[in-house]
């Protein structure tokens, strides 16, 4: 009996020294906390980038000299197209970082995974935060199922392309800001020509233009919000549809490529914000579309919607498992939420910030007016605030992804054949439809 | 016979601990081995869109699983050390281990669950009422039931094992759904063959209990019996003495007297005078008789004070008393029932005797005052007389078996012989017995 007493004693000893001896170390390592923050280098929006870093060195330099003691700590030299597949490495190791970038195509998987956390609690007892600060289209990406796992950090809105040279040459004026979808059809089929007399067009009016770009200016959707089914057969989807077919029509059979467009010889052609900055900049200016004159205006409206066109933005998150929740929540609000840093986007990158006063400021046109040459109008911040608190965002569940690619590509082959557009989108409403109840 | 069972039932506790160790680190290691394997293949970002949920983090899940394992290995061999001695200990490791279970399966996301079953094949055989453990077993199965994977995944988001085996090729697939069905089935089964074994043993105890019972009920029958033939017995000796009694005394007078009066009949007419002398011896002898007689129906007539109620048996007592002395004997009690313990009455009847008869013998009083009260839980004796008294007092008046009495009662006595003589004796009462 005693025996067993005195081992029974030296066993939680033995316990307790070793809890004592973990507790140490855990204290020991608290001392110095170094948040890890998950990002990737050049742009998100497929445009060349040098300075992809400086922001994020300007915040970390704010962030820790407000909170000594801690560091942020990053992984650099993760290009765009590895950094899906190395933050799920990362994540299956339970090594996640405490704030991350997340992709647009993630972030549906993960939101339904739990890997963000929601910061739902966070945004409301946080006295400094106002959420009606961000875009409506910006800030709305970021959830998923109604809860906020995400804040955006960059938004990038679809514009239109405008070759003006090509315009005045054929006395044609400069759309206005709310033209229609008549008025493009117009100018489309008034520049559709043959210059050389080989009896095929080569002086084009529209490339690029896709159906959701026209399914987004006629107000339509196409999934339901929860992903249950999808809405094919809604008359403003079917009057997109017809539309983009009729403009591929005026073409005649021919295949329209980038190079014509670089050549100068089509009007239009929708591009992303990000690329208009680019390419409005030195040095990629002379790269191209060097040898006309161009600008951007919002994109057609259908007689159903408006001048809306898609935005696409990046989204920051907090890990789930982060261990400091607090530490994560303000180094996230310095990148997303302080003016300052958001400045500096329209400085060393190439989308919009997601913050109302930052983007619609004065400022803002400064700043890109110093990158252009004197010629050039600045896009105003007013017109981009618009397209952006009107943007089109794409519903969030977790076969989103998967799904669209399906439709996009059954679309694409309804328009190049020349089907009749109902029936062929009834019996594509069948089949997205029992894609999402699988 | 019993220890015999209890290696038994220790031996099938140890076997499910062994299978239920192997089950949860088999699965956190195949975890653990999958996720990294998935990492080197570099397909981590198609797995996770296969998947509803992934683990925290695989490998820490790996070192808290095996850590909590140990844990419950150690207080299994604790358990064997203490056995029944320390029911308390006994006790609190069930409820530690209860609480590691219920952890581990958490970890493991319900993947595993029958650690519950070896929690509670735990509690089964350390419980010993029969409807608690219906109550266990009850809750071990609904429980089971419960904490099921796919049920729970319906409203949690859960990991599941069954992902991280598909994303092996198909053949593998079969091998480790047919282990992964293995273990739990094995681990099923252990627990049904032990159920049955220990709810057997401990029927068998039951029934052991039941025969013991039985004889137990057989020897008070016999002893009963015994009583009764023992009382018989009593009954036949007094009868038998009563007999002797009257043949040794009546019988030898009677006989003596009839003898006698034989002789009386002969000589009545020879001589008167002679016959006159015989009579006179012969009424002696009945005289002796009748003396005889009473001494033995004295003998066999009970104590006045158990056959009369106390207060009866002291007032006649006074009576008797004064009218042999020819002292005033007033005697006052405010009790309608004078109704103590035998002992009590006993006593406080002795000590009036031995006042009484001390008042006449030494203070030559006149008169003597008798009061008993009852007064906080304590019954207070006075006796008082008239009497010369005594300047000082001297042991040997007889208050030393006054004394001596009300002290066997935890009770105090003092006596003053200043005016007359004063006996106070304070009794305390028992408390519940005061009245019946």
């Amino acid at each position: 009996m005693k025996k067993n007493q005195r081992k029974t004693v030296l066993l939680f000893l033995l316990l307790f020294a070793v809890i004592c001896f973990r507790a140490g170390i855990y204290v020991s390592r608290e001392r110095e906390i170094v948040l890890e923050f998950g990002m990737f280098t050049g742009s998100n929006w497929d445009v060349e980038n040098v300075d992809s870093f400086v922001i994020f060195d300007k915040a970390i330099e704010r962030f820790e000299a407000e909170h000594p003691g801690v560091k942020i700590h990053y992984y650099s030299g993760v290009p765009k197209e590895d950094y899906s597949e190395w933050f799920s490495r990362k994540l299956l190791a339970g090594q996640e970082p405490d704030v991350f970038m997340i992709l647009r195509s993630d972030f549906n998987q993960f939101s339904s995974l739990g890997v963000m956390k929601d910061l739902g609690e966070l945004m409301e007892t946080d006295p400094e935060f106002d959420s009606g600060k961000y875009f409506t289209s910006a800030f709305g990406t970021g959830q998923y199922g109604n809860v906020q796992y995400a804040l955006p950090y960059e938004t990038v809105p679809k514009l239109m392309f405008v070759n003006k040279t090509l315009l005045t040459k054929e006395q044609i004026d400069m759309p206005e800001q709310d033209w229609t979808w008549e008025e493009m059809y117009r100018i489309c089929e008034m520049v559709t020509k043959d210059l050389d007399g080989d009896h095929f067009p080569d002086q084009f009016g529209i490339y690029n233009y896709g159906w959701m770009d026209a399914v987004c200016s006629n107000g339509g959707e196409i999934f339901e919000a929860d992903g249950s089914g999808c809405c094919f057969t809604d008359e403003r989807i079917i009057e997109a549809v017809k539309y983009v077919q009729q403009l591929e029509e005026l073409n005649q059979g021919q295949k329209i490529i980038q190079e014509d467009f670089s050549g100068g010889s089509v009007a239009f052609m929708p591009l992303t914000f990000a690329e208009y900055r680019t390419y409005k900049t030195y040095p990629y200016k002379i790269k191209q579309y060097a040898n006309f004159q161009w600008d951007c205006i919002t994109m057609p409206s259908g007689s159903h919607g408006a001048n809306r066109s898609q935005v696409d933005t990046l989204l920051m998150g907090i890990s789930a498992n982060t261990k400091h929740e607090k530490l994560a929540w303000e180094f996230l609000k310095i990148l997303t939420y302080e003016e300052e840093v958001q400045m500096e986007i329209f400085r060393h990158s190439q989308g919009a910030s997601v913050l109302k006063s930052v983007t619609q400021s004065s400022r803002m046109e400064e700043i890109i007016q110093a990158d252009m040459e004197e010629g050039d109008t600045v896009i105003s911040g007013n017109l981009l605030g618009r397209v952006l608190e009107e943007g089109y965002i794409s519903p969030q569940f977790k076969r989103y992804e998967q799904a669209m690619s399906l439709a996009d590509s059954e679309v694409g082959k309804i328009v190049e054949s020349k089907k009749a557009v109902d029936s062929s989108l009834k019996i594509l409403q069948r089949t997205i439809n029992d894609y999402l109840r699988q | 016979m019993k220890d015999k069972k209890d290696h038994y039932v220790s031996a099938f506790q140890g076997v499910m601990l062994t299978l239920n160790c192997l089950a949860v680190v088999l699965l956190c290691v195949f975890i653990y081995y999958t996720t990294e394997k998935i990492r080197g293949d570099y397909h981590a970002r198609t797995f996770l869109d296969s998947v509803k949920a992934i683990p925290e983090d695989p490998k820490y899940n790996l070192y808290i699983c095996l850590f909590m394992m140990g844990i419950l290995v150690i207080t299994f061999i604790l358990r064997q050390f203490w056995k029944e001695q320390k029911h308390r200990w006994v006790f609190a490791t069930l409820v530690l281990d209860l609480m590691i279970c219920i952890q581990i399966i958490w970890q493991l996301d319900f993947n595993y669950n029958g650690l519950l079953l070896l929690v509670f094949a735990n509690v089964i055989s350390y419980v010993k009422d029969g409807k608690i453990k219906l109550l266990f077993v009850s809750l071990a199965v609904v429980g089971y039931l419960i904490a099921d994977h796919n049920l729970l995944s319906i409203y949690e988001n859960l990991y599941a094992v069954s992902d991280y085996m598909y994303y092996y090729s198909s053949e593998k697939q079969q091998y480790l759904f047919s282990i992964y069905d293995i273990v739990i089935s094995l681990n099923i089964i252990l627990f049904i063959i032990y159920c049955v074994y220990v709810i057997n043993a401990q029927r068998s105890t039951i029934e052991e209990v039941h025969q013991l019972y039985k004889e137990l009920q057989t020897a008070n029958e016999q002893l009963k019996e015994y009583a009764d033939m023992s009382e018989r017995m009593a009954q036949t000796r007094e009868r038998n003495r009563l007999a002797r009694e009257i043949h040794d005394t009546l019988g030898h007078t009677l006989t003596g007297i009839s003898a006698g009066l034989d002789a009386c009949l002969a000589l009545v007419d020879v001589s008167p005078d002679e016959t006159k002398k015989q009579l006179e011896l012969l009424a002696g002898v009945s005289r002796e008789g009748i003396r005889d007689i009473r001494r033995s129906v004295h003998e066999l007539r009970p104590d006045s004070l158990e056959r009369l109620s106390l207060e009866v048996a002291i007032r006649k007592m006074i009576v008797e008393m004064s009218q042999v002395s020819g002292v005033q004997i007033y005697f006052d009690t405010e009790e309608e029932h004078l109704k103590f313990d035998k002992d009590e009455e006993s006593a406080i009847y002795r000590v009036i005797q031995e006042g009484i008869t001390n008042a006449v013998r030494h203070g030559q009083a006149g008169r003597i005052w008798i009061s008993l009260k009852r007064k906080d839980g304590e019954i207070i004796l006075t006796i008082r007389d008239d009497g010369s008294g005594c300047k000082e007092m001297k042991s040997g008046f007889g208050t030393r078996h006054i004394r001596e009495r009300i002290e066997m009662l935890q009770g105090t006595v003092s006596f003053d012989g200043r005016h007359g003589f004063v006996i106070t004796a304070h009794i305390p009462i028992r408390w519940g017995e005061t009245y019946d």
